[in-house]
């Protein structure tokens, strides 16, 4: 029995988070659309349900109906491999983020995270690391020579980026002392918060996230001039819309993973000395978590408007010799304000 | 291991701390100065300086450290005694050499720019060496092992103009992975048969019966693999002839002489601190009965040097007729251990102080002549002897010296081997060996008989050697000449190094 | 057979069964992609050796790492130039009997030893502090030996990749 209630509620936690994770992508689409619009000054989608609030569906329907195209040189298994590969890297990478603290339902204590692994950070690391497969794999099964070069350009990117983001995780896991996001989180109590405690590592981690996520200005494996559309060339209907779907479930954990690491988690500074009522507490906590989510994906998409796109040089030169160095001072800084604080 | 131990035990590491040290200001300085590169050789030489400074301070030193907690305190990771030292020494003294040999190569003038890169991986290898001489430690001997093997392979492929040299470098790479995986099984089949990695632990557990022979037989020979190929035994010697050829002759110098030396070293320390239970008044090791070291090492060194030997008669190209002879002389070398003794010990110390002045010399001045002629080939060795007369004798003396004729140096380190056979009972061997000895006359003399005998072919080429150069080969020449009359020197500071610390 | 052994005979499968597709594909991409599943079951037997940091960084390093690059290799070497990387075999009897001889061996080794183990533990915490301590106490000459090796590796790497100047 105790075993069944405990399936039924990660069940239930599995539920949620998926269900609200594919509402945020889809209509994270639309806030994109409309932003950049109100960026550029013009109305964005408009037709679909009021102001375009429909408009996701739309899109979707649009790409189910759409055919699938594959070449006829491409390798079939891996080409239809691929995009699963991306969506399920981004999909099982939201297990160990935690969005709440623990609450009290009904006479048990329930995590608000997935799950609370003891090395979550190392997790989301090695997962994000197997994220490379699913483009380098879909730029080499397309049988294109843009989709090889986009899919290596874009795995190269992410393989030089991902150093300087585990140097900037490694300046908090210093300081919280440990691997569980839980932890994390809690070590960031009042204002505590590691962006403020290491602002290197902070700049560090976001830019890496760009890159990571491969967003403007670092999404030069669609740099449509020299590469057409990158390593989903030739990719077309809900393939295609598997790594669209991937690309901005990418975003959403990059930014939950900022706000954990960085900003706090689902801390509301001092919430506890306010005297409020538990459930009330949990409730702000989990929408301050949601907020800060918020404010990081439209940082996201505000630079993706303002933003020139480097060219791939630059890119690698400012991977390697400026983020990479940066993040391996934040790492000293770290270290010396412990030795220095005894934190 | 509280802090205070380990700052304690770094004190006996203190030439190890010099090498890397060294090394990191190597990288800066190539860093910081830019194109001028003319200061780094003269840093390795100094970090040299300092660590030999170091290694002489140690001398009298013994002692295991690092040793895990929960472990005695003397079953250590490192160990540092007189034998080490006396290998150390070797290596800061070939690699001294070779520094300057680099001054005056042809081929590395031409990578100017990389001359940073060329000295790191120098003292990269030194530090493997160092490791290596005094690992009691599998983790850290196979580590030291891959340290001094990354830095080798790239140095092999340095000149990047030749297609030989790139093929050199594939080539020692390919079989040096191999033969480190061998090594790296072998390491964990004594790791699952012990559950430990320290030799001296590992030691005591033999010595209880319950082990089973059959596996750590396996290990045993794995393990040696790894070894074997580093001090290029047969039949791991695949390798040698086309490294030694393709690598710039101050690389293959620098891997006949130090690299061979870290490796018999750790070979007689892995041998002496894992497989003997005590050594006898007579001097003679006691072996655990679980391996049979001893015939092993006696096949194994009678066919190295056979091969060796009969293999360089057809040479006709120097590095390899070289090469070939160093393969040949491992096999002496590996004899020198299978005596089990600290006879057969003062005679391996002995041969390799000689060995070593004597195998540089020949490289150097194969070296010299091929930056003034462009070919190692005995082709073009005719009549050498007179063009270049001061050449030709000062590499006659080493030739003469590396086949152990009296009165040179080499005559004494082959007469300490025998006498160390003899003395085990080993006349068979030894026998084999002398024979072996006068294969090698043929192919020694052969070169002479090239550069005096026969007519030059073509024009005659005259080298006005620099006195750097000049220096240096009376630096070598002077041992090979002096200890083989006056070698008492020589022979007694062996003696005194040959404590291994060991159960 | 408790569920501990189903997990462990499945991974192992998985391993051994990539493993072989790995050795006898034709493709040599196909090689490279069941490689990535002999590095996952090999993870999974270390979460089932209660190493969990192990496993991870089994797959940060051979996953993210190291097989990226051989993919890499494989595909800007396999349709740019007009070479066929294909796998061959050659000097089958020899191989077989020579495996075989090996194959004997090891089997008779690994079944007639009384190997030094005890019982594993399954963790209650991360590893990861324990193994952070001891990297920096007992083998903290050999975390700093790695540090140089790795140094080392990364200079050899630069000196071999850089285009060679000409010889002036």
């Amino acid at each position: 029995m105790e075993l069944l209630i405990q399936a039924g509620i990660a069940l239930a936690k599995i539920l949620i988070v998926i269900t609200v994770m594919l509402l945020t992508v889809s209509y994270l689409v639309y806030f994109e659309r409309k932003i950049s619009a109100w960026i550029q000054n013009r109305r964005g989608p408009n037709r679909v349900g009021w102001y375009g609030a429909l408009q996701p569906f739309a899109d979707v329907f649009k790409l189910l109906l759409k055919e699938d195209i594959v070449p006829s040189n491409a390798n079939k298994f891996i080409h239809s491999l691929a995009p699963f590969i991306t969506l399920f890297v981004s999909f099982a990478t939201y297990a160990v983020i935690p969005f709440g603290p623990d609450i009290k339902l009904f006479g048990r204590t329930i995590q608000l995270a997935l799950a609370d692994v003891n090395i979550g950070v190392l997790y989301v690391l090695a997962l994000t690391s197997l994220g490379v497969y699913g483009l380098t794999f879909a730029g080499w099964s397309s049988g294109s020579k843009y989709s090889l070069l986009g899919g290596i350009r874009s795995s190269a990117q992410m393989i030089s980026y991902e150093v300087s983001m585990g140097f900037s995780i490694a300046g908090v896991i210093l300081l919280s002392e440990s691997l569980r996001p839980m932890a994390i989180v809690e070590s960031q109590y009042g204002f505590m918060w590691n962006a403020l405690i290491q602002p290197i590592g902070f700049i560090t981690i976001v830019v890496s996230a760009f890159a990571e996520t491969n967003r403007l200005p670092f999404d030069l494996p669609e740099a449509e001039p020299e590469l057409v559309g990158g390593y989903h060339t030739e990719y077309s209907s809900m393939k295609f819309a598997g790594f669209f779907l991937a690309e901005y479930a990418n975003m959403i954990i990059a930014s939950a993973m900022i706000v954990t690491l960085y900003l706090g988690g689902w801390q509301f500074p001092y919430i506890d000395k306010f005297g409020l009522s538990m459930g009330l507490t949990a409730g702000i906590q989990v929408l301050s978590f949601l907020l800060k989510m918020a404010l990081v994906l439209f940082f996201f998409i505000w630079v993706r408007w303002s933003i020139p796109r480097f060219r791939y040089d630059q890119l690698m030169n400012l991977g390697w010799k400026v983020m990479f160095p940066l993040s391996l001072l934040n790492l000293i800084w770290v270290a010396a304000l412990i030795m220095i604080f005894n934190i | 291991m509280e802090f205070n131990t380990i700052y304690n035990n770094l004190f006996y590491l203190v030439p190890e701390i010099a090498v890397s040290a060294f090394l990191l200001l190597v990288v800066l300085a190539d860093l910081i100065l830019g194109n001028n590169k003319k200061l780094l050789p003269y840093l390795s030489i100094a970090g040299m300086l300092v660590a030999g400074f170091c290694v002489m301070n140690q001398m009298t030193f013994s002692g295991a450290v690092f040793s895990p907690s929960g472990q005695s305190k003397s079953f250590g990771m490192v160990t540092v005694d007189s034998f080490g030292a006396f290998f150390k020494l070797l290596v800061v003294i070939s690699t001294i050499l070779v520094v300057f040999f680099s001054f005056s190569s042809e081929e590395i003038k031409k990578s100017t720019r990389r001359q940073g890169e060329y000295y790191t991986l120098i003292l990269g290898m030194v530090l493997g060496m160092f490791l290596m001489i005094s690992a009691t430690d599998l983790i850290l001997i196979y580590l030291s092992l891959e340290l001094m093997s990354l830095s080798s392979y790239v140095l092999t492929g340095f000149t990047k103009l030749k297609d030989r040299n790139s093929e050199a470098a594939l080539k020692y790479l390919i079989y040096g992975a191999v033969s480190s995986g061998l090594m790296l099984f072998g390491i964990s089949i004594v790791y699952g048969l012990t559950g430990s990695t320290n030799l001296y632990v590992i030691n005591t557990l033999l010595q209880s019966p319950q082990i089973n022979m059959l596996a750590l037989g396996i290990a045993g020979i794995l393990i040696f693999a790894g070894i074997g190929y580093k001090i290029s035994a047969a039949p791991f010697h695949f390798w040698t002839p086309d490294v030694y050829e393709g690598a710039p002759i101050t690389i293959t110098a620098f891997l006949s002489v130090a690299s061979k030396a870290a490796g018999f070293a750790l070979l007689a320390r892995f041998i002496k601190v894992t497989f003997v239970s005590s050594v006898a008044p007579s001097g003679h090791w006691l072996l655990i009965p679980v391996f049979p070291w001893k015939e092993l090492l006696i096949v194994i060194s009678i066919l190295t040097m056979t091969l060796g030997n009969f293999t360089a008669l057809w040479q006709t190209n120097l590095k390899r007729m070289l090469a070939y002879s160093s393969i040949a002389h491992a096999g002496y070398l590996l004899l020198s251990v299978a005596v089990l003794s600290n006879q057969g010990l003062v005679a391996m110390l002995v041969y390799f102080a000689i060995y070593a002045f004597m195998n540089l010399g020949a490289f150097f001045i194969v070296m010299i002549i091929a930056n003034k002629i462009g070919s190692e080939d005995l082709e073009d060795y005719k009549g050498l002897g007179y063009s270049m007369p001061f050449l030709g004798v000062t590499f006659g003396m080493f030739l003469v010296s590396l086949t152990g004729l009296p009165p040179s140096a080499g005559f004494i380190g082959k007469l300490y081997l025998f006498i160390a056979l003899v003395d085990a009972n080993m006349i068979t061997v030894a026998v084999i060996a002398l024979l072996n000895t006068v294969v090698a006359l043929y192919y020694y003399i052969r070169v002479l008989k090239e550069m005096f005998l026969s007519k030059p072919t073509g024009e005659p080429v005259s080298l006005r050697l620099s006195p750097l150069s000049l220096i240096l080969i009376l630096v070598m020449l002077a041992p090979v000449v002096i200890f083989g009359v006056y070698f008492t020197p020589v022979v007694e500071f062996a003696k005194s190094c040959i404590t291994i610390l060991g159960m | 057979m408790n569920i501990y052994d189903i997990v462990f005979y499945l991974f192992a499968a998985i391993t051994l069964a990539s493993a072989f597709v790995v050795v006898t594909a034709r493709n040599i991409i196909y090689s490279a992609f069941s490689l990535l599943f002999t590095f996952f079951g090999i993870a999974g037997l270390y979460v089932l050796l209660g190493a969990d940091f192990i496993a991870v960084v089994q797959l940060m390093v051979y996953v993210g790492g190291i097989l990226v690059l051989i993919l890499f290799g494989v595909m800007l070497t396999n349709k740019i130039t007009s070479v066929q990387i294909k796998t061959g075999t050659l000097q089958v009897i020899p191989a077989i009997l020579g495996t075989a001889l090996m194959a004997g061996v090891l089997i008779k080794i690994f079944t007639g030893t009384n190997w030094h183990s005890q019982m594993a533990q399954y963790p209650t915490k991360t590893t990861a502090y324990a193994l952070g301590h001891i990297l920096l106490t007992d083998y903290v000459l050999i975390f700093e030996l790695l540090g140089i090796l790795l140094l080392i590796a990364l200079i050899g790497a630069a000196t071999i990749a850089r285009k060679e100047e000409k010889a002036s």
